[in-house]
């Protein structure tokens, strides 16, 4: 009986937990903010978007600078040697990118990685994507440059894609906004939308 | 007379947002900005004056395609599919007008077709981004849930 008994008070006490935590109330923001948020968004997109100028191809000539200031800076022990060993293999200068066979290969992917950033963010477009290969991208650059500039400089830059991989900002001003609810529709009876529309 | 209206007031938004990106590039706050008075074919040889008023130029030109997006969609009530799809064919049309065509007959170019890869980047995707917000806000301006279309 007292073991039966105390059985139920357990009961009782997790149905009382559990009340508590279905207390939380969910938070739903309004459509000011959420269309403020997507405002910050498009100027996030135009941020990475304005990065592509001083990198064009075919020769990405600005980037190279860059890598190897991250070659010789980054706070990841053997993060220099690899790219050292690697995409910087057979450089002859710190200048150009002369004799550097895998330098283009690099920043080429570099250059579409940002162009895909700018486009999904700018247009909503899948947005968390972008928000999530614009932090990953971002973190890099803390990665390498952070102690040569002011370091919040990178520090911000991938919080606030993070912030952005957060919340669903494309659902406005944004082509995500026709897309969600269609995927949400199918996601009902496809696994690959239900994946496909947490990006959305 | 509402859709009108709605666009006109999509337009100015849309714009005001266009003008305020130029407030972020690289180098010099606004620089761009005189472009939109370069297409007309007007000059101011006051930089920072020159920089407002291609500021106000391009708000302007917002709400005129704002006005011609309303009247083409007349008083019926979009969908946000029909609104971004529009939305995107105006910025395409914006994109023809401004700153292909206008653009290299200003500069006397050797065609008023001629286009570079640098220029067209610049350029493209930020005439579509501004079409495309024009037709977000005017949808919303409708005052439809969010999930009209689901």
């Amino acid at each position: 009986m007292s073991i039966s008994s105390s059985a139920n008070d357990r009961k009782k006490i997790a149905v009382t937990r559990a009340k508590k935590v279905g207390t939380i109330t969910p938070i739903t923001l309004s459509e000011r903010s959420i269309t403020g948020f997507a405002l910050i968004r498009i100027f996030v997109g135009y941020l990475w978007f304005q990065q592509l100028f001083w990198k064009m191809p075919p020769e990405f000539a600005g980037l190279y600078s860059y890598i190897i200031r991250e070659s010789q800076h980054t706070i990841i022990p053997g993060y220099g040697y690899i790219l050292q060993h690697t995409f910087l293999s057979g450089c002859t200068s710190l200048l150009t990118a002369t004799g550097c066979t895998l330098y283009v290969p690099l920043a080429a992917g570099v250059w579409i990685a940002e162009l895909i950033v700018s486009i999904s963010l700018m247009f909503g477009l899948f947005t968390r994507i972008g928000a999530i290969l614009g932090s990953v991208l971002a973190i890099q650059l803390y990665v390498g440059l952070a102690y040569t500039d002011w370091i919040w400089t990178y520090g911000m830059l991938v919080l606030l894609c993070l912030a952005l991989t957060a919340i669903p900002s494309g659902r406005r001003l944004g082509f995500d906004q026709w897309l969600a609810p269609r995927l949400q529709t199918a996601a009902h009876s496809k696994r690959l939308a239900r994946f496909v529309s947490w990006f959305a | 007379m509402t859709h009108i209206r709605r666009g006109l007031l999509a337009g100015l938004l849309a714009g005001f947002l266009m003008a305020m990106l130029n407030f972020v590039t690289d180098g010099t706050p606004g620089r761009t900005l005189p472009d939109a008075l370069h297409w007309f074919g007007v000059t101011i040889a006051d930089p920072t004056l020159s920089r407002f008023t291609g500021f106000f130029v391009l708000i302007l030109l917002g709400g005129i395609a704002g006005i011609i997006f309303g009247l083409v969609q007349r008083e019926s009530v979009i969908t946000i599919g029909r609104s971004l799809l529009s939305g995107l064919v105006l910025g395409l049309v914006w994109w023809l007008l401004f700153s292909l065509l206008l653009t290299n007959i200003m500069n006397h170019a050797s065609s008023p077709l001629n286009l570079q890869f640098g220029i067209f980047l610049a350029t493209f995707p930020i005439d579509l981004l501004f079409g495309m917000v024009l037709g977000s806000i005017y949808y919303q301006l409708q005052g439809q849930p969010a999930t009209a279309e689901a």
